[in-house]
């Protein structure tokens, strides 16, 4: 038990930011002359492409609303890609790395675990950003050229919390890359926790509300701690401005939280980008083989 | 009364130097007295100046400001009464009413038939206009504003008519008023105004055959809420972003023989609701040639809800294009008439024959909205992908199939044209998005180029190592 404690102690390795950047601009480079990368760019892109592209401007009603319906599928797309790329990403980052002995190369050099970590983290994180970014950058593009429009503060913000929900997903998908040896086994387990935020934890929560009547609060709950869903709301009242649409609990919220809902749901975005990184930090760099 | 002339006479300066509205600088005596010294059936040229004071208007004559004269009631009680028939208010400001609930204060108050009040400006007032018993009058292009200070259900009605058949309310701009009133008012006719930011923008009871024609009712809690009423035709009108806890465009409760026509529901959380409309066996109520926008739900009934004849309407993009509440069907309505049913964006069909109309039927059986409308709760978890998966299992297994709230047999293939109607003005965020939009594709490239620059540099340092 003390053996456990003490591995999981914060860090006094040496953590110079120069070395830091140089492996993360490699990881940049190897990142994006990646497969797995460019496949859920164009993924991403696509799709945001897409769904921009079908929102009809919709009425003669100068294009009155016509972004909010943009905005829930933008979301809800970046929902199910965002997680599934930040945590493939990370999963097989240090699992890869391992087991092709590039990490065993890397740590021979004058280079820390934490160094390696953070290189490696801070690397992919703003891989990621170029996705998430070039994506909404295409959708909002394609909204302009169709005639629509869409609050410029708004749709930046869904951008930076779907970018912060990637890192999340990063921080997740590295922890489980700390904890395998093989990146086959580091897939199969980011798709399995995938699955979990994004399906499996939310139908539960339906099952149970309905079985059991767990209360309107109850919901708000499940929902903070799930990362995806914390997201989801965050978006939501980012371009909607309230939570009024989501029924029942929504409205539960708006009451008990007033003006601060908004930030509110806006930190508990970056609690999770944040945590899970740590976590694995903390695992990586006190220990276990490369 | 020095004070008084130099005031005089900075205004009258000020208003031959420029052409700004000098009412403000001058201090008038009293309007009442100006009143009472009219002679009946006269016409008052007002001139510019702030009149202080409550006025009441006991004989028909007319009342015109030029160039804005202010009629300032000073924050007590009705700041204009109007006790005999045939008065005409126009071009003047009225501000500063008191702020009774019990009293009533309001910018004007009418209590005669054959009253017009044209293009008056209403400020800081509890009540707006308040029409008491006031037929055959005419209300129109005024601006009303609200007391925004006061709590939204403390405020008074921008507009109350109560019992003032055949009057004539058209192009008025009411902001932030609590409702607009119209009670026991039969035939009266509401035309081209623009209620904002209220609770409800119309609100009618006891009001037989009222024409609703061509008004913006924009960012309330509700949009129009009628009760109790026959022969009501609403027309043309835009119901945008009503969106409180019940936030419907348009909301009935016990009609009958209504027509809903031409009107674009836009953004509400419901567009139409209908609780026991029609309420009479033989009544109709007739919902034709409508857009249902991006709403949350684009018809919402309560159950039992019969009788009604929907067609030629377009439900686009809701996130539930129609729904009952609870656990009722659209049973006993009509979603097409003569061969035409309405236009559905989910609609996934085909038109083999090419005439028009849809070859298969349009059926909303989704799992997870007949699930939201039995468990409230549950739309929480609205456009999720799990909310998804619900719908996409109840469609590859019958089995989990409920029953359908509703079949259109002759769905339309084509967007019907609609009548014209005047356009909101929103203003064009197109720019901005254009440019966050370039700088997130910016970031993207240069990210893309990071490392060719960076391995350059990992280079030298390693060179200087």
């Amino acid at each position: 038990m003390t053996a456990i404690t003490t591995r999981i102690e914060p860090t006094t390795e040496r953590l110079e930011p120069s070395l830091v950047w140089v492996i993360a601009s490699k990881e940049i480079h190897d990142a994006t002359r990646s497969k797995w990368f460019w496949l859920w760019t164009v993924a991403f892109a696509g799709l945001a492409a897409f769904m921009a592209s079908v929102a009809l401007p919709g009425s003669q009603v100068t294009g009155y609303g016509s972004f909010g319906r943009t905005a829930a599928s933008l979301v809800a797309l970046a929902q199910i890609i965002v997680p599934l790329m930040g945590l493939t990403l990370g999963a097989y980052s240090i699992a890869g790395q391992r087991e092709t002995g590039a990490l065993r190369f890397l740590l021979s050099h004058p280079v820390s675990r934490s160094e390696a970590f953070c290189g490696t983290y801070l690397g992919l994180a703003i891989s990621l950003a170029a996705t998430v970014f070039g994506g909404f950058g295409i959708a909002g593009i394609i909204t302009v050229a169709q005639g629509g429009g869409a609050n410029a503060a708004s749709f930046v913000r869904i951008a930076v919390l779907s970018w912060l929900l990637s890192i999340s997903m990063l921080g997740f998908g590295m922890l489980v890359s700390t904890f395998t040896r093989r990146s086959s086994a580091a897939l199969g387990t980011a798709v399995f926790l995938w699955l979990g935020f994004v399906f499996i934890g939310d139908l539960g929560v339906m099952g149970t509300s309905v079985a059991t009547q767990v209360p309107t609060w109850g919901l708000l709950v499940s929902a903070v701690l799930n990362p995806v869903e914390a997201f989801r709301l965050a978006s939501l009242s980012a371009f909607s401005g309230s939570l009024d649409v989501l029924g029942p609990a929504g409205s539960f919220a708006v009451d008990t939280f007033g003006d601060s809902l908004g930030l509110l749901l806006f930190v508990n975005v970056v609690v999770w980008a944040i945590v899970p990184a740590l976590v694995a930090w903390a695992r990586f760099a006190h220990g276990g083989d490369v | 009364m020095r004070g008084m002339t130099a005031a005089l006479l900075f205004g009258v300066l000020l208003g031959v130097s420029a052409s700004i509205p000098a009412s403000e600088n001058i201090t008038r005596g009293d309007l009442q007295s100006i009143i009472d010294a009219a002679e009946p059936r006269s016409v008052i040229m007002l001139d510019p100046g702030v009149y202080v004071g409550n006025v009441t208007i006991d004989k028909p004559l007319t009342l015109s400001g030029n160039e804005w004269p202010v009629v300032d009631g000073a924050g007590t009680g009705t700041v204009i009464t109007i006790t005999a028939p045939d008065v005409t208010v126009e071009g003047l400001i009225i501000r500063s009413s008191g702020i009774s609930l019990d009293r009533e204060d309001s910018g004007i108050t009418v209590r005669a038939p054959r009253v017009t009040l044209i293009g008056n400006q209403l400020e800081d007032v509890l009540f707006g206009i308040y029409l008491l018993s006031s037929e055959d009058s005419v209300v129109s292009d005024n601006v009303i504003g609200a007391k925004s200070d006061v709590y939204v259900a403390s405020r008074g009605d921008g507009l109350r008519l109560w019992e003032s058949e055949r009057s004539l309310v058209e192009r008025n701009v009411v902001r932030d008023g609590r409702d607009a009133v119209f009670w026991f008012t039969d035939d009266v006719v509401i035309r081209d105004n623009e209620i904002t930011g209220g609770r409800y923008g119309l609100h009618f009871m006891y009001s037989d055959r009222i024409i609703v024609e061509g008004n913006h009712l924009v960012d309330n809690s509700v949009g129009a809420y009628m009760m109790y009423s026959v022969g009501v035709e609403f027309r043309n009108n835009i119901f945008a972003n009503n969106s409180g806890p019940s936030g419907y465009g348009i909301g009935f409760k016990d009609m009958d023989d209504y027509t809903i026509e031409g009107n674009r529901f836009i953004a509400n959380r419901s567009g139409l609701y209908l609780d026991n409309s029609p309420s009479s066996a033989d009544a109709y109520g007739l919902v034709r040639d409508n857009l249902f926008a991006y709403n949350q739900v684009g018809a919402l009934f309560l159950p039992a809800v019969t009788n009604n004849l929907i067609y030629g309407n377009s439900f686009i993009d809701n996130v539930e294009q129609v729904g009952v509440t609870s656990t009722g069907t659209f049973k006993d309505n009509d979603w097409s008439f003569d061969g035409r049913g309405n236009y559905w964006s989910d609609f996934a069909g085909y038109d083999a024959d090419g005439d028009g109309i849809g070859d298969i039927v349009y059926r909303v059986d989704d799992l997870y909205n007949t699930l939201t409308d039995k468990y409230p709760d549950l739309q929480f978890f609205q456009d999720t992908p799990a909310a998804k998966a619900i719908a996409l299992a109840a469609e590859m297994f019958p089995v989990l199939r409920p029953l359908p709230l509703m079949e259109d047999y002759f769905p339309l293939i084509e967007r019907p044209e609609l009548p014209p109607v005047r356009d909101l003005e929103t203003g064009s965020q197109a720019p901005a998005l254009a440019l966050v939009s370039l700088l997130m594709l910016v970031g993207s490239a240069v990210i893309l180029q990071v490392p060719i620059r960076q391995n350059r540099s990992r280079t030298k340092k390693e060179a200087m190592a």
